[in-house]
């Protein structure tokens, strides 16, 4: 008896979340699979079952094929950016001697900012009658179209996110590194282990925990990626920067497709439910290398 | 299990009691006519001077219709005001009736029948007679030959010229022709390498909507108000368009389009051309205030190609307006039109509109009714546009127009702008693909 109230107990705790999953994932997640299957624009009275039309377009679709892989390109230019900064920033923090918190809140800050603000100030700040364009060409004879050129939109866009959330996921990894305990690197330097090889070979694994949540974590932004391109580019030019988010937002809210939007959806999630399934795997294969298992 | 279910039951009550704190500006439908008052619910522009325009204006109607009450509210701007009338209508929560709807738009709701045919309401024509609007109205009969829109207000969109910057090139006006805009150019470039005609990052963006300013002014000109789509019928002037396209890659062989985005390119100086409406002057009379009419600017009609044998240019319309939903119940929708009928009955109404929001009313009337005169003597600004008004054309309407007009940047627009295609080819490319979209 006293197993079966403690379970009760235990449903009671979980109650709240439970409600909002089912509010806000379950019930969402079940009619974006019903829309999907019909030609539905949510105005009209009656609808018609499509099959998997919705998705054999989508399949088919220029801005579907870009979102695939711009995503990917973000993947590649940003996650690198990012774990890098991150990682300079917690190596710098930690070897601070005094007023650590101060300085990780300092670098946290971009990341409670408004993505619209600061969207906007790149924007001015990128424009082409702005200080900075005027002295590149007089000075250098450099006129960059920043936004207009498919490869620079997408590096702007990357670093704009990656200012943001270096300080986020430097903070995880300062905790990681403070973690480590000194007397390792102190039987290294004895065994003499230069600066080089303790990072590579003491650092890096030991960080695994760490290193692993912000790779993850920064995985899902790539997937996620909607304000900054909304912003500053609106997915062009050409499609360069035309994220899953910007493809659903503008067939569901632009073109009021929700049939359509809710397929494009529900490939984003498998796309998005398969590459961090394999980035999950591949990250722990080196972590079981390094002895986490 | 007595205590669990009892717990289970608590967590409904209080969701419903959270339920019926919401305030609710929408459903028409659930208004109930109460002791002869019947409720309508009101959806006005997501912008403080059209709130407050409505609110004013269903004040005073009120008061003179006890029997009505208004319930005025803004429309939710957050995705776009668009989705949130469809979510309100998915979710039978639509308003009675709704400003700030183009004619595109209207033509989804329409086929959606989501909107009803005001033609088919009681009391219609009168609301066309009262307003002086017999001309204005005919360019917003829909292709089933209803009237889904009672339009609002048009804004003849219109193109401006730095004058300032044309004098010191030698020009005492702005060009009015295709070849005169070119030589424009030509001067420009010579003189001032770093200024463009138009600098408009725009020009190569995709986004249906932008395609209202930059090629339908220019193709309403060129084809002397030819329509584009006709219900479901393509009935563009493929001569005019060719024209059109011509004339942007012309531009970009000159180096005189800028498509980089510049901080307001027109006001500083870097292009001389632009596409304006009439909202931009209470703008300028804050940010910019040497913008100065015959000083530093000049308003002026699309330009046209040479060989166009026309008296005046025509151009689109940035013209929204109002609609009822057809979740209304028939006694909510009575009273709209009799709402509908009240506001533009009475010229002062339409006066306020424009002190209020600088939006110019869709009537026949505007330039000539002396109403107005003294509005007019204080903004000369506008008196082009309202004499532009019976020139200037619509959105079409077509359930379809975000996929119609993506095509037209996608396939003809954006890339001749970017000298990637050749304007014959381009506009072939973007012919085939719009018919592959109305079939």
């Amino acid at each position: 008896m006293r197993h079966k109230g403690q379970g009760r107990l235990g449903w009671l705790f979980a109650s709240p979340y439970l409600l909002y999953a089912v509010i806000f994932f379950a019930i969402p997640l079940v009619w974006s699979i019903f829309l999907s299957f019909t030609n539905w624009n949510l105005i009209a009275p009656t609808f018609n079952f499509e099959g998997f039309s919705n998705y054999i377009k989508a399949l088919k679709s220029a801005g579907v094929h870009a979102a695939f892989f711009v995503t990917f390109k973000f993947l590649i230019v940003f996650v690198p950016m990012v774990v890098v900064s991150s990682m300079i920033v917690a190596f710098v923090v930690h070897a601070l001697p005094k007023f650590k918190g101060l300085f990780l809140v300092g670098f946290f800050l971009p990341y409670l900012a408004s993505g619209v603000v600061s969207s906007l100030i790149v924007k001015g700040i990128l424009s082409y009658n702005s200080p900075v364009n005027i002295f590149l060409r007089h000075r250098f004879g450099l006129d960059i179209d920043w936004l207009g050129t498919p490869f620079s939109a997408l590096v702007v866009v990357s670093v704009m996110i990656a200012w943001k959330f270096t300080g986020y996921y430097a903070l995880i990894l300062t905790s990681g590194l403070e973690s480590i305990n000194q007397d390792v690197y102190e039987a290294a330097k004895i065994d003499g282990a230069n600066a080089w090889q303790r990072f590579w070979k003491i650092t890096l694994p030991l960080l695994y925990p760490a290193l692993y949540t912000v790779l993850i974590l920064s995985v899902g932004v790539t997937f996620g990626i909607f304000t900054e391109v909304y912003q500053l580019t609106g997915g062009g030019p050409s499609n360069a920067t035309n994220t899953w988010q910007m493809e659903i937002f503008k067939q569901a809210f632009t073109n009021l497709q929700a049939g359509y939007a809710s397929a494009i959806a529900i490939i984003a999630s498998v796309v998005t439910f398969i590459s961090i399934y394999i980035i999950r795997r591949l990250m722990e294969w080196w972590g079981k290398r390094n002895g986490w298992d | 299990m007595k205590k669990f279910l009892s717990l289970i039951v608590a967590l409904v009550l209080v969701s419903a009691a959270l339920a019926g704190c919401s305030t609710g500006n929408g459903g028409s439908g659930k208004e109930a006519s109460k002791k002869g008052v019947t409720t309508i619910t009101f959806w006005a522009a997501p912008n403080p001077t059209q709130q407050a325009y409505w609110k004013e204006m269903a004040d005073q109607f009120t008061k003179e219709h006890p029997n009505i009450k208004i319930k005025v509210s803004p429309m939710k701007e957050s995705p776009t005001s668009e989705a949130s009338i469809q979510a309100a209508i998915a979710g039978h929560n639509a308003p009675t009736m709704s400003e700030n709807i183009n004619r595109s738009f209207a033509a989804e709701l329409a086929q959606s029948k989501a909107i009803v045919p005001l033609d088919q309401l009681s009391g219609w024509d009168d609301v066309v007679k009262a307003r002086k609007m017999d001309n204005t109205i005919k360019g917003w009969t829909f292709s089933d030959g209803h009237q889904y829109v009672a339009p609002l207000y048009s804004n003849a969109m219109l193109f401006a010229w730095r004058i300032d910057i044309l004098k010191k090139l030698g020009y005492n006006e702005p060009p009015k022709t295709y070849s005169e805009m070119l030589d424009v150019a030509k001067k420009l470039k010579a003189k001032y390498p770093e200024k463009y005609i138009w600098a408009k990052a725009d020009l190569v963006d995709p986004t249906a909507w932008k395609r209202w300013f930059d090629f339908f002014m220019l193709y309403h000109a060129a084809s002397n108000g030819n329509n584009f789509i006709s219900g479901n019928k393509w009935v563009a002037d493929d001569q005019a368009g060719v024209k059109v396209l011509k004339l942007m890659a012309d531009l970009q062989k000159q180096h005189a389009l800028l498509t980089k985005k510049a901080k307001d390119p027109f006001e500083t100086g870097v292009g001389i051309f632009t596409d304006l409406g009439p909202w931009t002057f209470t703008m300028w009379k804050d940010k910019y205030p040497e913008m100065q009419l015959n000083k530093t600017f000049v308003l002026s009609t699309p330009p046209v190609p040479d060989d166009l044998k026309s008296d005046h240019a025509y151009t689109f319309a940035d013209t929204k307006g109002l609609v009822i939903y057809a979740q209304a119940t028939k006694a909510q929708q009575k009273a709209a039109l009799q709402f509908m009928k009240w506001v533009f009955s009475h010229p002062e109404n339409d006066l306020k509109l424009m002190e209020k929001t600088s939006l110019l009313p869709a009537r026949d009337d505007l330039s000539t009714n002396e109403q107005f005169t003294s509005y007019f003597d204080k903004h000369p600004e506008l008196k082009p546009y309202a004499a532009e008004i019976p020139y200037a054309i619509p959105a079409i309407d077509n359930p379809k127009y975000n996929d119609i007009q993506t095509q037209i940047g996608q396939q003809a627009f954006n890339p001749v702008v970017q000298g990637k295609i050749d304007p014959k080819k381009g506009w072939e490319a973007m012919k085939k693909a719009i018919e592959g979209e109305l079939k």
